[in-house]
Formats: C-alpha cells, sequence, structure tokens
C-alpha cells in the first residue's frame, strides 16, 4: 500500500498527543489556575480512569466500586511503609497493586456472573463493605477515619546518591510517567484481540458467547485490568500527599470517578483524564469566585446538569466523534448510498457466478477426523416452561455431510429445539451429541469450541463494528481458543485469522463493504454476514435458523446456492419455512408439530405424510365440522 | 530577616503588659529558608491559608470557625482598637496584612490536604489553620510538619492530636479529651452525687472512644459505676437499639459522647425513648450549635463542657470584646468553633510580634517557651506546653439552663465552674507525643 | 449473647425501622421499574421532605396539615423534575440517567444548604406523639409506634393504587414492558411522570415522617439512600411488594446485628446484598428472567 507515513507512525499519532500534552501542561495550565499540585492530582484520577474505562468504556461494565480497589492498593502499600516492614516506595506500590488485583479477582468473579444494573449493584455493595470493614474492625491497621499518615515519598536510586521524589514537579514528573506507560498499556490493550473481544462484549454479549468465547473469564480480565489500574494509583496517591485518607474507599470516590468518566467521554481511555482535570478545576476556581463561597457546589451541580443534557458523549466522545464523521463522511456517504442502491435492486449485489468453495484454514476438532457417521443426534430432547411443553420428546440423528432441515407450522418448537441442539438452553431433560459425545451442559461457548455453530434468525451483529472487524471476532474464538489473555499484540496480527476473514469475505462476496459498519449495510448484507459469522468459526456443523428471512426472491436463490456451497465438507442443519427451497437442499427432513416429532425421513416422503400434510394445513379431520 | 526602622521602633516602644520576649536566641542555628519562609512574607502582606468544611456533616461548625477567623483577620487589618487592646501595634502582623482565602474542604481530610498544598505551593501561605474533625486536624498537622509550615489546629478534641499524632509545626487550643474529662467528672459528681451507675452512648470512631476512656477513667474516679456501653457507628441515623439498652439499664445518668448531628439524633431520640426523663444527661465535649438545635427544653439540666461560652464575656475582657464584635458582624453569639478561629488567629499574630519574625522555628520556639510569658486572651492566661504543643487553658463547665431563665434566645447555659487548666493536664508522654525535628 | 428480652426490643425495633426503610424504597422501586431509572437523587429528595415539613410547620400547629401542605410541595417538585430534566433521559443509556439523578441529588441538597444553613433545624414530635408507651417489658416511643400504623397505612394506599386502579394496571404493564404498553396505544409517558411523582411523593413524606426523630440537615438523606439501594436489590428490582417486605427484613437484619455488634451491622447488611445478587438477583419477589 502507499501509505504516505508508515503504519507506526499514525498508529502512535494519541500516544504522542497525549505525551506532548503531558510535558506541556506544567506550562500552559499554569495560566489558567492548574497547580502542579492539582496537575498531579488530576493525573492521578487518570491513571484509575484508564483501567475504569477499560472496564467501562470498552466492556460497558459499569462499576460503582471502584473505590474499594483505590483503597486496597492505597492502604496495603501505605500500612507496609508506615509499619516499617517495607522500606522501599516502588516494592509497597508493587505489593499495593498486586492486593488490589487479587482482591479484583475475587469480587470480579462474583461479579461478572450478573449484567448491567445487577452488576453495578454488585460494585456498589463491595464498594460499600470494604469501606465499613475500613472504617471499624480494621482500623488498627488503617486508621480508621483518621486515615494513615507519614507515608514516605519514593526514592530513585540506591544508598548516599539516593533521590528523594519531593513534592511539586519531581512528583509530577514521576505521575506523568507513570500515566504515560499506564496508557501506552492500555492502548495495546485496547487493540489487542482481547480489546476487540471486550469491545464485542459490550454490543452483543450473547453473540460473543455464542461464538465461543469465554465471556465470563474476559469480563474478568477487564475487572482485574480496572482493578490493577486503581491499586496503583490508590499507593501513589498515598505517597504522593504523604497521606492515606480513609474518604478513599467511600462511594463518593467511586461516584467521582463515574462522574469523570462521563463527562469526559467513556470509551476515549483520557476521557477520564480530561474529566478530572475539568471537575477538579471547576472545585477549585469556582470556591474563588467572591460571593459564592459555600455556593460553589451548587453551582458545580448545576453546570453538571448542563453538561450531561447536552454532551451524549462526553468533551472527549463529541470531539472524537466530530473529528471521525469529517473525515469519514465521504465513505459514510459513499457506504450508505451503496445501501440504498442495493435494496433497490432487491438486495442481490452482482455475485461471480464462478465461485470456488474456499476452504476454512483453521484446524478442525479431532471428532472431524474421527470415523463417527453421526454428526448431531438429539435423544429424547424435551423442554418444558412450566406447563407448555415447548419440546417433548425428539429424537434424530444428523449424518455427517448431509444437510438436514427441520420444519413444522409455528409453535412446533423449532427455535427452542435449535437452541437445544447448541446447548443455548439446557432441556429438560434428554441430551445432545456431537459427534459421539455429549455436549448437553458444556455451554454455548464450548459447543462452538467443539465445532457446532448457529446462524440466528434474528441478527446478532456487532452494529457499530466494521464488517472485518465483526467477522475477526468470530474468527478469533477458535483459533485461539476460550481464553487467550494476548493483551499486547495488535488485534489485526494474527496471520491465520486474517486469512480466514478475508476467506469469509470472498465466499459473502462482501470484500469492497468490509470497513462498512454493519449498521449501514442493507438487510440482505447483513443476513449474509451472519451466516459468515457462523462460518468464520469453522464449524463443523453449522445450523441455520431461517436463513431466508425477510429476504426476496433473487435473494434467496443466491442463498441457496450459497448454502449447497458451504455445505461441502460439513453437515448442515436448516429450519425454514419456505418449503420449495427446502425440499430443493435438503437431503433428509425432520418434521416437528407441537413440540413432538411428527416425522422425520427423506424430502418425498415427507412430502407425500398426510400427517404433515394436515398439520400445515390445519389438521382438519373428515370428521369435524368445517 | 528583615529589619526596619519601623520595627525597630515599634520594638523598642515596648507592648503592653510586658509581652515581649526577651531575644528567643540561637537565631543563628535557624535556617535562613525554610517552608516558605521568607517567600511568603511580602513587603505588605501574608498569606493564611484556611481549610474549613463548608459543605458536608461538618458545614455547621464550619460556617461557625470560618466567621471566627475573619472576625479577627478583618480586626487585625484595620489595627482596630480591639486589637490594640491583645497587644497588637499598628494595622495587620508586624506591618503587613493578612490576605487569606477559604477553602470548602467538605470534611474530608483528603481535600484539606490537597487543598493547604496548594496554598503552600501556589500562595505561599506563612500559616494554615482551619479543619472541623481529628482526622484532617491530624492529616493537616502531618502536611505542615513535612512543608515546615505552621499550622493551627482548628476543632479537634482527641488526644491524639498532642499525643501519638503530635507534630512539631502543629499547635492546639481546644482541651482534649483528657482535659475535658478530668474537668468536668468531679463537677458532675458534686452536683448530681458520687456513686451513681452510668450508661455510655460511645460513637465508634477513635475521637468517641478517645472521649469515652478519659471520662470513664474520671468518673470511675468520682465513684461512678459504668452498667452499659453502646459502642455505634459513626453516622447512625438510628439509634433505638442502643437507647433500648440504655432505658433498661437502671443508670441514674447518661453520658452522650455523640457529636454534631450524631448528638442531635440520638439526643431527640433519648428523650422520645424516655431516657432524658428517667437519667440526667451529660456531654462531655458539647457540640458548638446543639443548644439551638435541640432546644432549651431538652438541654435543660444538661451538664458538659466545652472551649468557650460567650457568657465567659462576664469574666474576661476580651471575650466581651470578642462577643460584641462577634454579634455586631454576624447576628448571632458566637460558638466555641468561632472562639477558637478567633483567638488562634490572635495568639499567632501575638507570637509573631513577640518574635518579631515570621520565621517558622522562631515561632514554635516562641509558642512552646510561652509558659514563660503567658498570653492574655478571650480565656485569660493561657500558654502552650513545650512537650506536646497543647494549651494549657482554663476549661467552662456548663449546665443548660431551664427555657424560663433564658434573658435572651441565645442564653441556653450557665458557667457552672471554670476550672483551672494547670491541674486537669495530662503527664505529656501519657499519649506517646514524639515531637519531631525544627527543620 | 444478649438477653432473650432485649433481643425481642431489638426485633420489635427493627419493624419500625423496617417500616420507614420500606416507605423510602417503595418509592424507589418503582422508579426503577417503571421508568428503568436509578434514582440517586433519592436521598436528597427525603431530606427535602424533612425541610418541607420544617417550613410547613412555621405556618401551621397541626402536624397532619403540615404534612399535606408538604406532600403538594413534593409533588410540585417531582412533577418539576420529571418534565424538565428526568423526561431528556428515557432513550439515553442507564449510566447517563444516573448521572443525571445524582447531579440533582447535589443541586437539592446544596440548594437547602443554601437556604437553611448547615446547622440541624428543629421539628417537634407532633402533639398526639408525645410520651412513651409501655408493652409489657418494652417501653417504647408513642410516635414510633404511630408511624408503624401510619406507614402501614400509606403502603396499603399505595399498594390500592398500583393494583387497583386503571393507572395503576398500566404502571405495572409498563414495568413488565414499557414498549408494549406504548405500542397498544397507552399515554406511557403519563404514566412515568404519575409513577415518578408518587416515588418523589412516598420518599418526601418518609423525610417528613422522620424528621421528628433524626437530625435535619441538608445531607440527613445519604444514609437511607445507600440502605434503601440495599433493600430493593432484597425485595427484587421493580417489586413494590418486594420493596415493603424487603424493608422490613433489612429493618430486622441492622437491628438485630446491632444487638451482637454494631460495628458489623453495616456490613452485615451490604454483604446480605452482594450474596443476593450473587446468588438469587431477582431478589424475594422479582421475575427469574430480568437478569
Amino acid at each position: 500500500m502507499n501509505a504516505v507515513r508508515p503504519r507506526w507512525l499514525r498508529a502512535c499519532v494519541s500516544e504522542f498527543a497525549v505525551l506532548a500534552t503531558l510535558v506541556a501542561a506544567p506550562v500552559l495550565l499554569a495560566r489558567i489556575g492548574f497547580s502542579v499540585d492539582l496537575l498531579t492530582r488530576v493525573l492521578n484520577w487518570g491513571l484509575i480512569g484508564l483501567g475504569f474505562d477499560i472496564l467501562f468504556g470498552l466492556t460497558g461494565l459499569l462499576s460503582f466500586g471502584q473505590a474499594a480497589f483505590f483503597g486496597v492498593g492505597g492502604f496495603v502499600a501505605a500500612y507496609l511503609l508506615v509499619s516499617g516492614t517495607l522500606a522501599s516506595v516502588w516494592l509497597a506500590l508493587a505489593a499495593g497493586t498486586v492486593a488490589a488485583g487479587l482482591c479484583g479477582v475475587v469480587v470480579g468473579w462474583l461479579a461478572v456472573r450478573r449484567i448491567g444494573i445487577y452488576f453495578t449493584m454488585i460494585t456498589l455493595a463491595f464498594g460499600q463493605m470494604a469501606y465499613f470493614i475500613e472504617n471499624s474492625p480494621l482500623s488498627k491497621y488503617t486508621g480508621g477515619e483518621n486515615g494513615l499518615p507519614g507515608v514516605p515519598v519514593p526514592v530513585l536510586g540506591l544508598g548516599p546518591n539516593a533521590v528523594r521524589i519531593g513534592a511539586g514537579l519531581p512528583m509530577y514528573l514521576l505521575f506523568a510517567t507513570i500515566f504515560f506507560v499506564g496508557y501506552v498499556l492500555a492502548r495495546r490493550i485496547v487493540g489487542s484481540p482481547v480489546g476487540a473481544v471486550l469491545r464485542a462484549i459490550r454490543q452483543n454479549t450473547g453473540r460473543v458467547a455464542m461464538l465461543g468465547h469465554n465471556v465470563a473469564a474476559y469480563k474478568l480480565a477487564a475487572f482485574v485490568i480496572a482493578a490493577l489500574y486503581a491499586g496503583l494509583a490508590g499507593g501513589l496517591l498515598g505517597s504522593f500527599q504523604s497521606y492515606m485518607p480513609p474518604d478513599a474507599f467511600s462511594l463518593e470516590t467511586s461516584g467521582q470517578l463515574v462522574v469523570q468518566t462521563i463527562v469526559g467521554g467513556a470509551g476515549t481511555l483520557i476521557g477520564p483524564l480530561v474529566g478530572a482535570a475539568v471537575w477538579l478545576w471547576l472545585r477549585d476556581n469556582l470556591q474563588l469566585v467572591p460571593g459564592l463561597a459555600a455556593l460553589w457546589k451548587l453551582v458545580l451541580g448545576i453546570a453538571f446538569i448542563v453538561l450531561v443534557i447536552g454532551l451524549r458523549r462526553g468533551i472527549c466522545g463529541e470531539i472524537i466523534h466530530a473529528l471521525n464523521e469529517r473525515r469519514n463522511r465521504a465513505a459514510a456517504n459513499a457506504a450508505a448510498a451503496r445501501t440504498a442502491v442495493i435494496e433497490a435492486a432487491g438486495g442481490v449485489a452482482a455475485i461471480a457466478p464462478a465461485r470456488q468453495a474456499v476452504d476454512v484454514t483453521l484446524p478442525l476438532p479431532p471428532a472431524a477426523t474421527g470415523t463417527c457417521e453421526i454428526a448431531l443426534e438429539a435423544r429424547s430432547l424435551s423442554r418444558y416452561y412450566g406447563g407448555l411443553k415447548a419440546v417433548d420428546g425428539v429424537s434424530f440423528k444428523v449424518r455427517r455431510g448431509a444437510i438436514h432441515a427441520v420444519i413444522g407450522p409455528n409453535g412446533a418448537g423449532k427455535s427452542t429445539l435449535f437452541k437445544m441442539l447448541l446447548d443455548e438452553v439446557s432441556p429438560s431433560s434428554g441430551e445432545v451429541l456431537l459427534f459421539g459425545d455429549r455436549l448437553t451442559g458444556a455451554g454455548v461457548s464450548r459447543a462452538a469450541q467443539r465445532g457446532i455453530a448457529k446462524s440466528n434468525q434474528l441478527n446478532q451483529l456487532f452494529p457499530n463494528l466494521s464488517l472485518r472487524e465483526n467477522l475477526r471476532v468470530a474468527a478469533l474464538a477458535r483459533c485461539r481458543g476460550p481464553l487467550r489473555l494476548d493483551l499486547w499484540r495488535a488485534a489485526d496480527s494474527l496471520p491465520e485469522v486474517e486469512r480466514q476473514v478475508d476467506a469469509i469475505l470472498a465466499l459473502l462476496d462482501l470484500a469492497p463493504r468490509a470497513d462498512t459498519p454493519v449498521h449501514i449495510l442493507a438487510y440482505g448484507e447483513k443476513r449474509r454476514l451472519e451466516i459468515g459469522m457462523a462460518l468464520a468459526t469453522s464449524p463443523n456443523v453449522l445450523l441455520l435458523d431461517e436463513p431466508l428471512a425477510g429476504m426476496s426472491p433473487l435473494e434467496r436463490a443466491a442463498t441457496c446456492g450459497f448454502i449447497r456451497d458451504i455445505a461441502r465438507g460439513r453437515t448442515i442443519v436448516i429450519v425454514e419455512h419456505d418449503l420449495d427451497a427446502i425440499f430443493g437442499l435438503a437431503e433428509r427432513i425432520t418434521v416437528l408439530y407441537e413440540g413432538r416429532l411428527l416425522a422425520d425421513g427423506a424430502p418425498d416422503e415427507i412430502r407425500r405424510n398426510a400427517a404433515v400434510q394436515d398439520a400445515y394445513l390445519g389438521g382438519l379431520h373428515a370428521d369435524e365440522p368445517a | 530577616m528583615e529589619f526596619d526602622r519601623r520595627q525597630l521602633l515599634l520594638g523598642g516602644a515596648g507592648a503592653a503588659a510586658g509581652l515581649l520576649l526577651p531575644g528567643v536566641g540561637a537565631m543563628a542555628q535557624s535556617p535562613a529558608s525554610i517552608g516558605t519562609f521568607p517567600d511568603g512574607v511580602l513587603a505588605d502582606s501574608v498569606f493564611v491559608g484556611l481549610t474549613i468544611p463548608l459543605t458536608g456533616v461538618f458545614s455547621g461548625d464550619g460556617g461557625d470557625l470560618k466567621l471566627g477567623y475573619q472576625l479577627a483577620i478583618d480586626q487585625i487589618n484595620a489595627g482596630s482598637d480591639v486589637a490594640r487592646s491583645w497587644g497588637l501595634k499598628g494595622k495587620g502582623v508586624l506591618g503587613r496584612q493578612i490576605r487569606y482565602k477559604v477553602s470548602d474542604t467538605e470534611g474530608k481530610p483528603n481535600l484539606d490536604v490537597q487543598s493547604a498544598t496548594q496554598f503552600i505551593q501556589r500562595d505561599r501561605a506563612i500559616m494554615l489553620a482551619g479543619s472541623v474533625s481529628s482526622a484532617s486536624a491530624i492529616a493537616l498537622e502531618e502536611l505542615g510538619s513535612r512543608e515546615k509550615v505552621l499550622y493551627m489546629v482548628g476543632i479537634a478534641g482527641s488526644n491524639d492530636i498532642t499525643g501519638k499524632n503530635c507534630q512539631r509545626y502543629g499547635f492546639r487550643s481546644q482541651q482534649n479529651a483528657y482535659m475535658a474529662a478530668k474537668a468536668l467528672a468531679p463537677v458532675v459528681a458534686k452536683a448530681l452525687g458520687n456513686n451513681l451507675k452510668a450508661a455510655f452512648l460511645v460513637p465508634d470512631y477513635t475521637y468517641g472512644h478517645s472521649v469515652y476512656a478519659s471520662f470513664a477513667e474520671f468518673s470511675a474516679q468520682q465513684g461512678w459505676q459504668q452498667v452499659a456501653k453502646e459502642v455505634v457507628p459513626l453516622g447512625t441515623t438510628d439509634y433505638s437499639s442502643a437507647l433500648l439498652n440504655i432505658a433498661n439499664s437502671g443508670a441514674d445518668v447518661f453520658v452522650n459522647i455523640a457529636f454534631g448531628g450524631d448528638a442531635i439524633a440520638s439526643t431527640k431520640q433519648a428523650e422520645q425513648f424516655g431516657v432524658l426523663s428517667r437519667m440526667k444527661l451529660v456531654v462531655p465535649n458539647l457540640s458548638s450549635f446543639q443548644d439551638k438545635e435541640l432546644g432549651a427544653e431538652l438541654m435543660q439540666g444538661v451538664y458538659g463542657s466545652c472551649d468557650f461560652w460567650w457568657t465567659l464575656q462576664d469574666r474576661y475582657p476580651l471575650a466581651k470584646t470578642f462577643v460584641e464584635g462577634f454579634v455586631a458582624a454576624n447576628k448571632y453569639y458566637p460558638r466555641w468553633g468561632a472562639h477558637i478561629g478567633y483567638m488562634q488567629t490572635y495568639l499567632w499574630a501575638l507570637t509573631v510580634e513577640r518574635a518579631n519574625t515570621f520565621h517558622p522555628v522562631e515561632l514554635i520556639k516562641a509558642m512552646e517557651n510561652s509558659k514563660a510569658a503567658p498570653y492574655d486572651t478571650t480565656i485569660g492566661k493561657v500558654y502552650f506546653r513545650a512537650e506536646d504543643h497543647q494549651m494549657v487553658r482554663p476549661i467552662p463547665i456548663l449546665r443548660g439552663k431551664p427555657p424560663a431563665a433564658m434573658k435572651n434566645p441565645e442564653d441556653f447555659y450557665d458557667i457552672v465552674d471554670v476550672v483551672d487548666g494547670e491541674s486537669v493536664m495530662n503527664p505529656p508522654e501519657l499519649f506517646g507525643c514524639k515531637l519531631g525535628p525544627y527543620s | 449473647m444478649p438477653s432473650w428480652p432485649a433481643l425481642v426490643s431489638q426485633a420489635f425495633n427493627g419493624l419500625a425501622l423496617g417500616s420507614l426503610l420500606a416507605l423510602v424504597s417503595s418509592g424507589l422501586t418503582i422508579i426503577l421499574g417503571t421508568l428503568g431509572v436509578l434514582n440517586f437523587a433519592h436521598g436528597a429528595l427525603f431530606a427535602v421532605g424533612a425541610y418541607a415539613a420544617f417550613v410547613m410547620l412555621q405556618y401551621t400547629s397541626s402536624f397532619v396539615l403540615a404534612l399535606v401542605a408538604g406532600c403538594g410541595v413534593m409533588l410540585l417538585l417531582g412533577i418539576l423534575l420529571e418534565r424538565l430534566i428526568v423526561r431528556l433521559f428515557y432513550d439515553r443509556p442507564d449510566e447517563d440517567q444516573i448521572l443525571v439523578t445524582y447531579g440533582i441529588g447535589i443541586v437539592l441538597v446544596e440548594c437547602l444548604r443554601a437556604a437553611f444553613g448547615g446547622n440541624a433545624q428543629r421539628v417537634a414530635v407532633p402533639s398526639w406523639g408525645r410520651g412513651a408507651t409501655k408493652l409489657g417489658f418494652l417501653i417504647y416511643p408513642t410516635y414510633r409506634l404511630q408511624l408503624i400504623a401510619i406507614i402501614a397505612m400509606l403502603l396499603l394506599g399505595l399498594y390500592l393504587v398500583l393494583y387497583r386502579t386503571a393507572m395503576g394496571l398500566v404502571v405495572r404493564a409498563g414495568i413488565e414492558n414499557p414498549l408494549m404498553v406504548g405500542i397498544l396505544g397507552i399515554n406511557i409517558r403519563r404514566a412515568f411522570l404519575v409513577v415518578f411523582a408518587i416515588g418523589v411523593v412516598a420518599v418526601g413524606l418518609a423525610g417528613m415522617l422522620y424528621a421528628p426523630v433524626v437530625a435535619v440537615t441538608p445531607d440527613m438523606g445519604a444514609n437511607f439512600m445507600a440502605q434503601s439501594f440495599v433493600v430493593i436489590v432484597l425485595g427484587g428490582l421493580g417489586s413494590f411488594s418486594g420493596a415493603v417486605v424487603g424493608g422490613l427484613i433489612a429493618g430486622e437484619i441492622i437491628s438485630l446485628t446491632s444487638a451482637f455488634n454494631s460495628s458489623y451491622s453495616d456490613v452485615m447488611l451490604y454483604a446480605l446484598m452482594a450474596l443476593l445478587l450473587v446468588l438469587r438477583p431477582q431478589g424475594l419477589f422479582g421475575s427469574e428472567g430480568r437478569v
């Protein structure tokens, strides 16, 4: 490619910008009322914010308990120093950070089982517990409501030439250095495969699990990262002001972090820093306005409400959004125009007629090379919801390499059956076997890792990511396993993953649209992508839930051809309503009616089966009045 | 050190009441520049930083404290008659006007430290003052000693401040819990009786435990027997559990150590539970506005002690000028928070003029040696003890007046006794005070 | 180990405390359930209620009249807040809603401080509530006993509104599925307004009723709000009956643990909250599947 500047330079623009700001800040910002001490405090908040933004801005988990880790890191470090157990401040900081990380593992393990407001409430509860424990039962170590005074400052070097990092500029430099390093690390994390998975989790958690990632483990990783940053910041605070305050643990501290992050812009990494700068500056300088005195907090509250109402994305978020809009406006308009064209033309872009079935390049799980003839088997599967029997004792077998269809009128239980085949839903009784091994109970992520994937009836995509990024998240799962903490490499640096993504793009004939955000795509393209996502995980068994839903006749024909292509070397199970398509595609058909198996056999048999006809036509019998 | 003719002249003219100290000596040993000295001493002004909670749970006391500082600073800057009657000369302190800023700390020690650091770095504060709560005071003492800036403690009654957390650069005027208890117990025992049963309500933080330990010790010496001790978390709003136990304990006296908003809630609820109708109430450390917030009906007959009550104006002329000036400026009678702010500021100014310098080490030494030449203040003659920087001062013992006896809407207490400070001081090493170095 | 009489008295005390928590939390939970807004201004509104009672009592010596007038004030405040600010946030993500209510809380508290100062204001126990009543071996403040009865009536009234009126039906449906209610052509926005106003009045009433018992300061509501978070988790987010039962249980927990060791009662409460969220997040009465 003919990049004007080398890629690494472009990628590092923000790092350079942050570095430049950190260097210039004490000089430039001093004029508008930022003392060096204030800037150092802002950096401290920014450091906590880096971790918090990975947890909240990137992964979408709002935690109101970060103060607990801030406090743990701070008090462990302070106590070790004040009690004389450790002499080196650096070691104490490390100890504090590790302690905070351990607490993060424990709390996070409990907290990430829940989502949304429940997650927030758990973090709030643990934060409060930590606060009350610090205040009273452990007050011998923490100084209770007095805090721990007398924390020494760090010392650079050894022996008689050691340099004490005193207050003022030296401290600022220390904090700036640590913040910058933290920022670079955070950027690496955000750009890594782990970051890609976390970003996807925010947009559609269920889909990420279905692709084979261990969602809980990734969330826990994000949680621990946030705890580590907070713990380090806590230790630094104690050393910085030679005093570890008790209100480090309070709910207000957690709340202030959230406020600053959202005001500054969540998801931008520097949002919390900017938010802290604004909040602390306002706090200091509003009080200096003559006549305001105790009313400064009222003015701050009003300003804050106005900010929240006006800025949907926070300060940095709005700036970045505006910049992106301008940069990508041409591309976005072109993409939207193309979507309109496609939808007007009935949803089918020109499809190259001679398309080779491109084989997947990622390794298949062992079972595929085994001799088991039956790819997927359902044994007496049942699912009851209270008194309703959604699926009742259904058994059938799917031969390896076959295209097997499941049909039935509405309410027959097809979707529920499908969910059980994938272990998305646990059966009330019965089990599913994948290549002879029991699949039921393994969970949807492990099922995907074992080689069974589903394309959903309603598109489950990541709307704000580009097509390529969507597929990448899918391909990353099988390549790296359910959990891999490769935090330092770039997300697009795994060659086999990129090959897989390119192959799928070519297969779906969506290569020209690869960098378009998915929410701009036409409906038909999204449906193709939905199948592509499942394909990208290199499944041996592919479940297609109503792949033709909502498509125009032209699109249907194209998709059927597409399905035949990908069926080579794979087992496919389809649920569909379009009986013409099914009879053309499937080698074997299972019919469900009111949760029970009605018929199971070759298409011709099913077509002639009286019971099936009855079921579809409403079940009118000769002896009933019309 | 600047010498100008005016200073020499003023120094030579001598001060009333012989407040001039002989030269403290050993000036050569003090470093020429330390902390914010001499940068913070401008030709015509110096800066004093005040860290006071104006919002948050301590905002009531904080407001009062602030007004005390402001009154003193205004009087000193104007060189008014009041300032002259304290012994200051001319306008300002050593001819310099006092500039000041008040930073709202919301009652959080962290913000105290943050604001104080700003005052030192940005404004070159030559003295720090303020804070409501022992936690803030401890943090600020530490900061002052590290930065070598003098800190005059605001409202803080814990023993630790001149005990295990004492610092060379911090001075406290309020009586500590030990002194208050030792002064109060005999007076209360004489009034209510010896060999009584006492029930204690103790808020669960160092200050609360500190006051409890001191008062329990001294009341036991008067023959009082503890029949109940209820420890409640700080900030509790519902005291029913504790009060039920206290009500059933058979005590004659209810000793309520809760402070601030907790004192209000617990006393109100104690009345509702019938505790006050069966027991006498003793409050070892009265909260500033407890009288007005609870009302005279609840506070009548209540025994307690605090730093200052405005009817002391009948005993001390400087108290009279203080109260008059305060009422004129703020339209209410000052509580002891305002008194601390007012008196500490004047004490500092007096020490500066005595030592003839703003040099913190000189000032510290002057205050440590003040026993030889006590200050004349709103509460009579006082001095700072060299070993732990605790002020040796009289302690008023108060009793709530019945509503009918009140001569004006704020005449809540009778002053039953003013106990001489010297007799109730704790041995300096009792609370483990080790003052740090001068520089 | 505390004695039997002590435990019984604490258990009884838990009832009194719990009824207050139930009232505070019921407002919080219906706002959360219907509007999906976690109202961080709830504590501030509690304080506003207490001050409203204080102000109204300057004009009338009848406690009941002051209560009614105070309710009027809270109703007006609730309507204003919803129409002017909260309404703008229904389509915005959860965290924005939390933030704006947090901001409203700060503004309300500081307005109170600016208007009344930081010292506690005196609200006396009404004349018919003075004194203590003897219940067997237990002596209990009369006013607190009356509070249990008053709050029970208020909660009953709230229950009737929610479960026996058409508007209540709309509100309950809105808790289940606001989108659907809108699709059915019902003015869900008006229901939101009603719900928010009811929630504000409920917590304001709690503040008014409790003003004679605690110190009336601008910051008085913070503690209650934190505890009511625990209660709504305990009872199930969005469930009115859950808030009532949860409040009583939380009150009992606080009282009974303080019989043993009061410094742990807060820790116990939050530990229970965390435990519930991990094991049974729908609480007592919340619906499964909303997790």
